[in-house]
């Protein structure tokens, strides 16, 4: 993960009024804090989405960890399963992209056909037959899944089968939820758009992913969501992802630019040769750069010695900013990093650009 | 007498308990709000009446699990209101409690001892997994 990767994310997802994606082993924790986030986030001409939006979420989901075929100890390899939800203007997209063994792939997509040919009362006869069937296949789902998304809805389930080798593909699938009463008038976005984001975020190595609104109130279910999921590392590593996410979320909400009253920004974390990876990137008033930057080197050119006396030196003397923070949430960053504080400006147009800043520890 | 300060702890912020009667300061959980000067002015305004006649000796608890920069900078501004409990022949200790393998708090602890001028002590408790 570079900065210049936090931009190219930022491309790639720039009409998404929110998006969350994540990659690696599925757990219900995830699937609840994901939804909680969509839950707690979604604008309010949306409200009515809400329960089908988390209905589909969770089918989506449990659909990753039913037709997943994967060795039991998971931990983070290229085609490691991946979900991500995204809302474009009136649409809700739910994407899932698991293994599935090549023997199964007929009996998938059979399914997958069947479903998005048929009509309502068709689907509805379906469903019944399938509710009934004793001869449910050994997965579990016999297909109920895929109905259900259908359904609810109303329309069809793009599929891609991409072949990884003769044992093994990448199964892809795209869940679209439009808004019934509104209509932003946009395309459909394809799911070629979904495999080149799953394509980005594998080769990057990034395990979540999230866009959105950075207020404050937006940044809790974010730190949730990542603290839920970091049950499993030791709590030495816990405490510092939390801590960095705290100084590095509330950074966004407090000194980005807001575009039309939204403090939007985007963040990641990876796993990478040992290390986790912390990325952010938001806009910043083009005024304001020089003096982040003269700040962000002159952290950079310091040692740890010098930095934990600067530190010091803030924490009893103050220095207090109107936002309260005295810079030292950038001090913390610089002396706790491996390396420097990897920082880079965009200039989008004359009033503001785009600042990423990335982590490792 | 001021009146104590009980607040309950949130998501977001600690639970304080400012209680000159009972003998018992202290604050406990995570501090991460976002506009902390705000949130600790009560709390700030309460020990600046209180240092100027404190019991003869405060042991004044912090127990935080976590608390974010702009956090620590106030955290910091009320140790050094404790600091000025000496000045009135009064005693003051603070006791800084971090569970057992949390090395973060520990550390940060450490570091605030460093700065401060109070008698200052940092205690291990055990971990409530086990």
């Amino acid at each position: 993960m570079t900065t210049n990767t936090i931009y190219q994310f930022y491309r790639l997802l720039e009409e998404d009024a929110i998006s969350f994606s994540y990659r690696g082993s599925f757990s219900n924790n995830v699937l609840t804090m994901a939804t909680q986030l969509f839950k707690d986030n979604v604008e309010e001409r949306h409200e009515k989405l809400r329960n089908k939006l988390s209905f589909l979420m969770i089918e989506s989901f449990q659909n990753i960890s039913r037709y997943a075929d994967k060795e039991e100890d998971i931990s983070l390899y290229e085609n490691s399963e991946f979900f991500m939800t995204r809302n474009i203007g009136d649409t809700f997209y739910i994407i899932s992209a698991n293994l599935i063994d090549n023997e199964k792939i007929p009996m998938v997509r059979e399914k997958l056909e069947q479903v998005n040919t048929l009509e309502k009362s068709e689907l509805n006869k379906l469903y019944r037959e399938v509710l009934t069937n004793k001869h449910i296949n050994e997965q579990g789902g016999a297909g109920l899944g895929f109905i259900e998304m259908v359904r609810k809805t109303k329309g069809q389930l793009p599929f891609d089968f991409v072949t990884i080798d003769n044992k093994q593909s990448m199964f892809f699938m795209q869940i679209e939820l439009r808004n019934p009463k509104e209509d932003d008038g946009l395309p459909s976005v394809s799911l070629s758009d979904a495999k080149q984001i799953q394509a980005l975020v594998a080769q990057e190595k990034i395990l979540m992913m999230h866009k959105g609104d950075y207020s404050e109130d937006a940044i809790g279910p974010m730190l949730r969501m990542v603290e839920e999921n970091m049950q499993n590392v030791s709590l030495k590593i816990h405490k510092k992802i939390f801590h960095f996410l705290v100084e590095i979320l509330q950074n966004i909400s407090k000194h980005s630019y807001a575009l039309k009253g939204k403090h939007e920004g985007i963040f990641q974390i990876g796993y990478e040769n040992k290390n986790f990876h912390i990325g952010t990137g938001n806009f910043i008033l083009n005024s304001e750069i020089k003096k982040f930057k003269d700040f962000l080197d002159m952290l950079n050119s310091k040692t740890v010695d010098e930095l934990n006396a600067l530190y010091r030196k803030y924490l009893r003397e103050g220095k207090t900013t109107k936002s309260g923070g005295a810079g030292l949430g950038l001090i913390d960053l610089a002396r706790e990093t491996i390396g420097k504080l990897n920082y880079e400006f965009k200039k989008i147009n004359d009033i503001y650009s785009f600042y990423s800043l990335t982590v490792k520890f | 007498m001021s009146e104590p300060i009980k607040l309950e702890k949130t998501k977001n912020s600690p639970e304080i308990i400012l209680d000159k009667g009972a003998s018992i300061f202290k604050i406990a959980g995570r501090s991460i709000v976002e506009d902390p000067k705000e949130f600790y002015t009560s709390v700030y305004n309460w020990i600046e009446n209180y240092i100027k006649a404190p019991l003869k000796e405060t042991n004044f608890v912090f127990d935080l699990e976590y608390f974010n920069s702009s956090s620590a900078r106030q955290i910091m501004e009320i140790i050094m209101l404790l600091e000025k409990i000496p000045d009135t022949g009064n005693k003051v200790k603070v006791d800084w409690l971090y569970e057992e393998g949390d090395e973060m708090s520990k550390e940060r602890g450490d570091e605030i001892k460093l700065v401060s001028k109070l008698d200052f002590e940092i205690k291990e408790y055990p971990s409530e997994d086990f």
